[in-house]
């Protein structure tokens, strides 16, 4: 009996310990972890979508409310304006989310780009939605004309990955949605 | 995703083991012998799907809703180690004849990266539970065909005459890739 | 037994993974490039020293029956800090890395030589072992891994060695690559044992062997004594 107590005894101390050690430690990343996910999961998206932008999109983010919960913007900056905004959306592809960072030229009113952040497609037909040849083609796309060719667009899809294609293609019309509900506060925030 | 490809994926393409890297070293213990080798992988097959049931539950149940993600790695490999003491007992005390083939390997199991690899790999693959337990079947299998196929020729290599620095791991892992680039092949078979 | 003795001695005579044959899954994945092996070899270094110290410092109050469950609470733990840590301060390691650094809590290495030493020597012995075993981890890994990086990529950490009109050897960089250079490897290194103590008039040492379903592996043959016993 003894020892049976002396054994749960034993375990449950270092399982004690070890867990708060871990929650202490979970604490004390907690900050630089999110920062580093931004830099090395949106931040290479961002980068392609803003290529000339002048401050730091990311050191810049600001986060708003909307209907559908928080939604973190990115913005780019010109001569200290602000001319264009970076949101992340996402949309059910092949193989689970297809995470698309999509930015907007405010001044314009048109796409500025995209970039895909986090995908779990198909090596060689739904993964080449991350190619450059493939998101060329939302550069410069009117907001309201976001679509595939055949439906209403012109974006042609990745051949033999249409689930994948139009799954970029819905996350990026989301962000689209939720950039005009945001639009009023946007101009003044940055 | 189409189960039939699915099949081929796991066992040619990205063999678990030839492609993916895991479970190396019982696959290079273990395949030694015919009888041995099946051994190994009938009981990896026995316990990796076993074990990709009680950690996806885990996930799901437990450390996703209560926000402790961060601890998968411990809670994994604790379910795996208690996972393999109650089946070596309930073996032992039920299934005699099982105990007796695969018992030996079955300790052997909870370090095997193999078992803890899989568990994660359908995690992060974001399968339902289904597909965990789908996959983790095909996987082993792929794992169990590569041991079974390295115990064959290994047979065969005892009576080759080799310099003595090339035998056992050394030329097992040659063999291994040499193995692994036969399987290459099989790459353009999928999309 | 000195410090130094059990510092040096996984530096070279049993050098994880050449020698010791342990660890074998990561050293095949994870040293495509140098410095991804060097940074596996740096979080093993990490859970190692401090998995042979905290059981070292234990060792006498825990319980025979449930010495496997501790070291592994133990190990584990300080995996999930490892993970902790690298998400924080060197994230594109973690996402080079991969499934291999939660895979570090089966590495042979840690579990084994939580049972083969710490559980039975003091403190500082046991930080040496662990040291010492940890720098042999990642000398090999870093020494593979540029191995593959020279021929498979032209670089080294990154910096081109060639010059462009190099045609890089892809076979390294996949895994075949990986299996056949980890192989000849260690029969070089079987090689020079036998070599070595020939010149020294020893009889020869055996060649490496691996871990597998023999009771070699002190976790296999503690297990049969916690059901025996």
């Amino acid at each position: 009996m003894r020892e049976l107590i002396n054994m749960i005894v034993v375990l449950s101390l270092i399982s004690g310990a070890s867990g708060l050690s871990l929650a202490y430690l979970k604490e004390v990343t907690a900050k630089p972890i999110e920062e580093q996910v931004l830099l090395n999961v949106q931040g290479p998206a961002i980068k392609a979508v803003f290529a000339d932008a002048e401050n730091d999109p990311i050191a810049d983010r600001k986060k708003f409310d909307t209907a559908e919960g928080q939604i973190t913007v990115f913005p780019a900056k010109k001569g200290g304006k602000l001319t264009a905004v970076a949101l992340e959306a996402f949309a059910p592809g092949y193989g689970g989310q297809i995470g698309v960072m999509v930015g907007i030229d405010m001044a314009k009113g048109t796409l500025a780009g995209i970039g895909v952040t986090t995908l779990k497609e198909t090596p060689g037909l739904g993964m080449r939605v991350t190619e450059a040849k493939y998101q060329k083609q939302f550069k410069g796309l009117a907001l309201d004309k976001v679509g595939l060719s055949g439906k209403g667009g012109t974006v042609d899809a990745v051949s033999g990955a249409t689930i994948s294609s139009t799954a970029t293609v819905v996350a990026a019309n989301k962000a689209i949605e939720i950039y005009k509900s945001l639009k009023p506060k946007l101009e003044g925030a940055f | 995703m189409d189960y039939f490809l699915m099949l081929i994926s796991a066992i040619f393409v990205n063999n678990i083991l030839l492609a993916q890297y895991l479970g190396n070293c019982p696959f290079l213990g273990c395949s030694k012998e015919k009888g041995v080798a099946f051994g190994m992988g009938a009981a990896v097959i026995f316990v990796a799907v076993m074990a990709t049931a009680f950690t996806w539950i885990m996930q799901k149940w437990v450390l996703e809703p209560y926000g402790l993600g961060y601890l998968q790695t411990l809670v994994f490999i604790l379910v795996i180690a208690a996972l393999v003491q109650f089946v070596e007992m309930f073996l032992k005390k039920m299934v005699p004849p099982l105990y007796k083939a695969l018992g030996i390997f079955l300790p052997l199991i909870t370090t095997n990266c193999a078992v803890l690899g899989i568990a994660i790999l359908v995690q992060r693959k974001e399968f339902g539970l289904g597909m965990s337990l789908y996959y983790s079947f095909v996987a082993s299998l792929g794992f169990t065909l590569a041991l079974m196929l390295m115990a064959g020729i290994r047979e065969r290599l005892i009576i080759a005459r080799l310099p003595k620095s090339l035998q056992g791991t050394s030329i097992g892992l040659v063999m291994a890739g040499l193995m692994s680039l036969t399987f290459f092949a099989f790459k353009g078979m999928i999309g | 037994m000195s410090i130094v003795k059990e510092f040096t001695k996984g530096l070279w005579k049993e050098i994880p993974p050449f020698r010791l044959v342990l660890g074998l899954c990561p050293t095949l994945a994870v040293t495509k490039t140098a410095s991804d092996g060097m940074g596996m070899g740096a979080a093993v270094i990490f859970v190692l020293v401090l998995s042979n110290v905290i059981i070292s410092l234990v060792r006498k109050i825990i319980p025979k029956k449930v010495r496997i469950a501790c070291f592994i609470v133990i190990a584990a733990s300080l995996v999930v800090s490892v993970e902790l840590l690298m998400q924080a301060y060197a994230y594109p390691l973690y996402q080079s890395l991969g499934i291999f650094v939660p895979l570090i809590v089966v590495n042979c290495i840690i579990l084994g030589r939580a049972e083969a030493f710490a559980a039975k020597n003091p403190v500082l012995l046991s930080a040496a072992d662990g040291l010492g075993m940890g720098l042999g981890f990642t000398l090999s890994l870093t020494f593979l891994g540029a191995l593959r990086e020279i021929f498979g990529y032209g670089k080294l950490f990154g910096a081109e060695v060639f010059g462009p009109a190099f045609k890089p050897f892809t076979f390294m960089i996949e895994a075949p690559g990986a299996f056949v250079c980890l192989g000849l490897i260690l029969a070089a290194m079987n090689y020079l044992a036998i070599w070595q103590s020939k010149r020294a008039g020893l009889p020869e040492p055996d060649v490496a062997v691996s871990c597998g379903g023999c009771r070699a592996c002190a976790i296999g043959e503690s297990k049969q004594i916690i059901q025996e016993g």
